[in-house]
């Protein structure tokens, strides 16, 4: 306590304790500085793919698990956990399409079969938080003239490659041959994929709302953002129909309310308009609903309830018109 | 406390104050950190074209990369027209992902193989193979096959490394400008030639030839995805190739850039050789089933003078393998 001033000027320790920080902060402003002038911001990795931890990752797998789940594999390279900010990382172009959709992580890892390297697969679990996200991912990779498998509610396999959605996960599973044995290792991995992660299967309601009559089920894709171009568009379900002389594309959106789904039909109508489009006088006698003719083809659009609904790039006026009453009806029935 | 004390230290803790804030303007850089400033002097690349050889193209059709890539170069005058004795060859490959060659989305290991071995036929001195795939570079070029490839042929792979890189500015460009680029393995290379195969591509619509010059930027070059085209233009400023080679034998039609399934490719048997990176893509672009109009980065490319988005007027030789 004797070395408190009490006349206002500072004690000898309290000036050299000054003294002392002030030197401190000078040498701490002296180090920044002198780091800073040799940062680079286009050499500065400060995302650079990390190992598999479960602790980093929003995954409830860890790099450990994968190899777990891959019986009689052995890791070709060590697991690799990639988020947001390094996704392109991995995937380069693609990875725009995963981040529109809502992408939180990616675990992966290269796993070969034991005592022969050359047969390999890379397993790449996409973390989308909920399983509408997985789905939309899902979807709108789904390969053309793919082999559905009964492993989850969508799933499919090609020649070489596993694709299924699992609750809020999108799994690839790519074989770099084309072996029988592959293809059930690949197999396996799936079951035990979809025991160790225990997640449930979820509905996604939409999907059933579509009228069946000529439906092309494998069709169905979920745009997350932008659908058509229109960027308040967002959640759209579509659905292509084969009809007999002519293709045609249905889409729904659950909105909040059905005023918000009535005012968004009334903004996607303006938004066609904007871009060129005409009202076109129509049939139908759906209070509210729009039919434009846009680039040589017919957009018909109206609200049923909470819903927003339509056909899409139809080539046929009368085909657009009767399908539309179709998905009404359909959509009539239903609860949101 | 008396009233000229107070008045006093008030002056002083102002004066303080205004020499902070008078030090911290004087230290603020606006522009930001400039790689030059690290020592890096700012680097571009030459031109590797040959002069009279502008405005040539082949397009060769059948199923055999190594049969299509021969007849290519030899009905545009042999390989020899390119690559002289002493020469020393940079191939610029698309080794981007670690994935097997029959998913196609890098260069074919058969094709970069026999390219190389045309170039020591020809008298290169040497043949350097390189590519900046960001993710595991070593797991891509040896799972692709391409390590392998170049070394069976006596070619030589560069794989990225933090000191291979230098700061450039293209000329008259927008983006790629004060930016890290995969330069140690340009030197003393006097011929580049690029092989990639055609792909569909998530962002741009397309990668082939142009798209495959992406592979030379370091750094955090995701950000280019978002004005793709113009950065696909400005890659296409900033390499004059000797040629470039667009292998369309087997076209990523979906899913690209890395496709992942044998059911995103067809068989589209095509192989072209250009000195015209503009007219190679614009010809690859038929084989996605596209328009040049659809690829935007074409005529932006035709625009800048890069090349010829319409390719006929070149009079590309076509010829088959059967």
């Amino acid at each position: 306590m004797s070395d408190i001033s009490v006349s206002g000027q500072p004690t000898k320790s309290e000036t050299y304790i000054g003294l002392g920080i002030l030197l401190a902060l000078v040498g701490i402003a002296v180090g920044v500085f002198l780091k800073q002038s040799h940062y680079n911001p286009a050499i500065f990795l400060g995302s650079a793919p990390r190992s598999g931890n479960a602790a980093t990752s929003t995954l409830d797998l860890s790099g450990d698990t994968l190899i777990d789940l891959a019986e009689g594999m052995v890791p070709l390279s060590p697991p690799e956990i990639f988020g947001p900010e390094n996704l392109s990382d991995k995937i380069n172009g693609k990875a725009e399409l995963y981040l529109s959709a809502g992408f939180l992580s990616l675990l992966s890892q290269r796993l070969a079969q034991k005592g022969d390297p050359k047969s390999w697969m890379e397993v790449l679990v996409y973390d989308m938080g909920t399983i509408r996200r997985a789905f939309a991912v899902y979807s709108i990779q789904r390969r053309l003239d793919a082999e559905n498998v009964s492993l989850t509610n969508f799933a499919y396999r090609t020649e070489n490659a596993l694709f299924f959605a699992h609750g809020r996960y999108y799994v690839e599973v790519i074989a770099a041959v084309t072996t029988g044995k592959m293809g059930e290792a690949m197999q396996s991995f799936a079951h035990r994929f979809m025991k160790k992660t225990g997640v449930s299967e979820e509905r996604i309601d939409e999907l059933t709302l579509f009228p069946r009559e000529h439906l092309d089920k494998d069709s169905i894709i979920l745009l997350i953002s932008d659908a058509f171009g229109f960027d308040r568009l967002d959640n759209v379900f579509m659905a292509n129909y084969s009809l007999e002389d002519t293709e045609l594309t249905a889409f729904l959106s659950l909105r909040e309310t059905s005023s918000e789904a009535s005012g968004l039909v009334a903004a996607y109508h303006q938004f066609l308009i904007e871009n060129g489009g005409v009202d076109v006088k129509s049939e139908i006698t759906m209070p509210g609903a729009k039919l434009v003719e846009i680039l040589d083809t017919f957009e018909l659009i109206f609200s049923r309830g909470k819903f927003l609904a339509g056909v899409h790039a139809a080539e046929n006026k009368g085909e657009a018109e009767r399908f539309a009453g179709a998905l009404m009806r359909t959509l009539s029935g239903a609860r949101p | 406390m008396s009233r000229r004390e107070f008045l006093l230290r008030t002056i002083k803790a102002g004066a303080s104050l205004a020499a902070t804030c008078s030090l911290s303007y004087w230290l603020y850089d606006s522009t930001g950190p400039d790689p030059s400033q690290n020592g890096d002097v700012l680097v571009t690349l030459p031109d590797f074209s040959i002069p009279g050889l502008d405005g040539k193209m082949s397009i060769v059709t059948g199923q055999d990369r190594v049969g299509t890539v021969d007849r290519a170069l030899k009905v545009m005058g042999g390989i020899e027209l390119f690559v002289k004795r002493g020469d020393r060859v940079l191939l610029k490959v698309n080794a981007a992902f670690a994935t097997p060659p029959m998913l196609s989305a890098t260069t074919n290991p058969q094709l970069l193989a026999e390219v190389a071995r045309l170039c020591f036929k020809a008298g290169a001195s040497s043949v350097v193979v390189t590519d900046n795939p960001i993710n595991d570079p070593a797991s891509c070029f040896s799972l692709t096959g391409i390590a392998q490839a170049a070394e069976s042929v006596g070619g030589r792979v560069l794989l990225p490394k933090e000191g291979f890189f230098k700061p450039t500015t293209v000329p008259d460009a927008t983006l790629i400008m004060k930016w890290p680029l995969l330069y140690a393995p340009f030197k003393d290379i006097n011929k580049v030639i690029g092989i990639a195969p055609v792909k569909d591509h998530h962002r741009s619509g397309a990668s082939m030839a142009m798209k495959n010059w992406y592979g030379l930027l370091g750094g955090r070059r995701n950000i280019f995805h978002q004005d793709i085209h113009n950065t696909i233009k400005e890659l296409a400023m900033m390499v004059t190739p000797t040629l470039v080679i667009l292998d369309g034998t087997t076209t990523m039609m979906t899913n690209g850039p890395t496709g992942g399934s044998l059911a995103d490719l067809r068989q589209t048997n095509t192989m072209i050789v250009s000195t015209d990176q503009v007219a190679a893509d614009a010809f690859g672009a038929t084989l996605l089933g596209k328009t040049v109009a659809q690829l935007p980065y074409i005529s932006k490319a035709e625009a800048s003078g890069v090349g010829t988005a319409d390719y006929e007027l070149i009079n590309p030789i076509r010829a088959s393998t059967g």
